[in-house]
């Protein structure tokens, strides 16, 4: 695809080669500072529609800020609590490695479903959705079956399962909507 | 518009935080409404002032409904004066409301805080919400 500047530096004209093999010109006025792309356009003998879902990745880049703010939350609630609550130390090391497989899972998981989303690929947001589930119930844990739960991890862990019933839902309408036009 | 995407996760991570700490006193207000009253008080008084906070809670989480509807549904997201407000706004809150939770404070200082923190953020917000929706303003 080439394009031609004036001398603003707007893009005037791009040039995109359709599936056909003709070549087609479409006059495009970008501002470069805001892109505005239209979620749907038609250019040769084809209607191109986006697929990728807004609020998934509304939800996903809040998932990862709110994630952030969580983790640095349990870190120095588990503090609190290795100093001033009697621990058996087995079950204090088995919450502390169970906090560091969830920051894993946590990251991959929104990775897969953030790059899936935009590339409007399936595999990735299968991928995102499979490790969901485990997500899920590593929040279920840190909710209700930890050895000493405080208020704050409750309410915390509970506004993460709401992100995460929310983008299973999301995640599925994706998915479909991903793999029932595949256009090549 | 790099200003923009910090504030936007700085918006909803306050709101957020504000939110959290709303339900913890919802949770725990018995040592509040025990602070606003006398020392010997009767059943008949708690029950008053039990019944006055819980009011004052659940306007507080109707306005945070308000105000999270405008943003999720794009209303506000990228309104930058709403978002600063509610940015400034939710975490003095967050701050007061802390204090108010660990120092026991009384429990008329908590509709001044709901008046300040919660009512002008929501009103802000529907004001945008007739903007865009009727006088079919663009939301920014």
């Amino acid at each position: 695809m080439s394009s031609i500047t004036n001398s603003d530096g707007n893009i005037m004209y791009s040039h995109i080669q359709a599936v056909g093999g003709s070549k087609q010109t479409l006059p495009f006025n970008f501002n470069s500072e805001e892109e505005e792309l239209p979620a749907s356009c038609f250019h040769g003998n084809q209607t191109w529609r986006q697929l990728s879902s807004t609020p998934l990745q509304v939800l996903l880049h809040l998932n990862t800020w709110y994630f952030a703010a969580f983790y640095l939350a349990e870190i120095l609630m588990f503090i609190y609590k290795g100093i001033s609550l009697p621990y058996p130390s087995d079950n204090l090391v088995l919450d502390v490695v169970l906090l560091v497989i969830f920051l894993g899972l946590e990251t991959l998981r929104i990775f897969y479903g953030w790059k899936g989303n935009l590339c409007e690929r399936s595999l990735a947001s299968c991928a995102s959705l499979f490790i969901l589930f485990p997500c899920a119930a590593l929040a279920v844990y840190y909710l209700l079956l930890q050895t000493f739960v405080l208020r704050l991890e409750f309410i915390l862990s509970a506004v993460l399962l709401c992100f995460y019933s929310l983008e299973l839902l999301l995640g599925l309408l994706s998915i479909s909507a991903f793999s029932r036009s595949k256009v090549y | 518009m790099s200003a923009v995407n910090s504030l936007v996760p700085a918006r909803f991570l306050t709101i957020i935080a504000h939110l959290v700490i709303v339900i913890t006193i919802f949770w725990s207000r018995e040592n509040n409404i025990k602070a606003c009253l006398p020392l010997d008080f009767t059943q008949e008084q708690y029950d008053n002032e039990d019944k006055k906070l819980v009011v004052a809670l659940a306007v507080t989480l109707g306005l945070f409904a308000i105000e999270l509807a405008g943003f999720f549904s794009g209303v506000s997201m990228f309104n930058c004066s709403q978002g600063l407000l509610s940015t400034g706004v939710h975490a003095s809150a967050s701050v007061a409301l802390l204090f108010f939770l660990f120092e026991q404070w009384e429990c008329d200082i908590y509709w001044w805080i709901l008046a300040i923190c919660s009512v002008l953020p929501a009103f802000v917000e529907i004001l945008l919400f007739v903007a865009v929706f009727g006088l079919k303003k663009k939301p920014l």
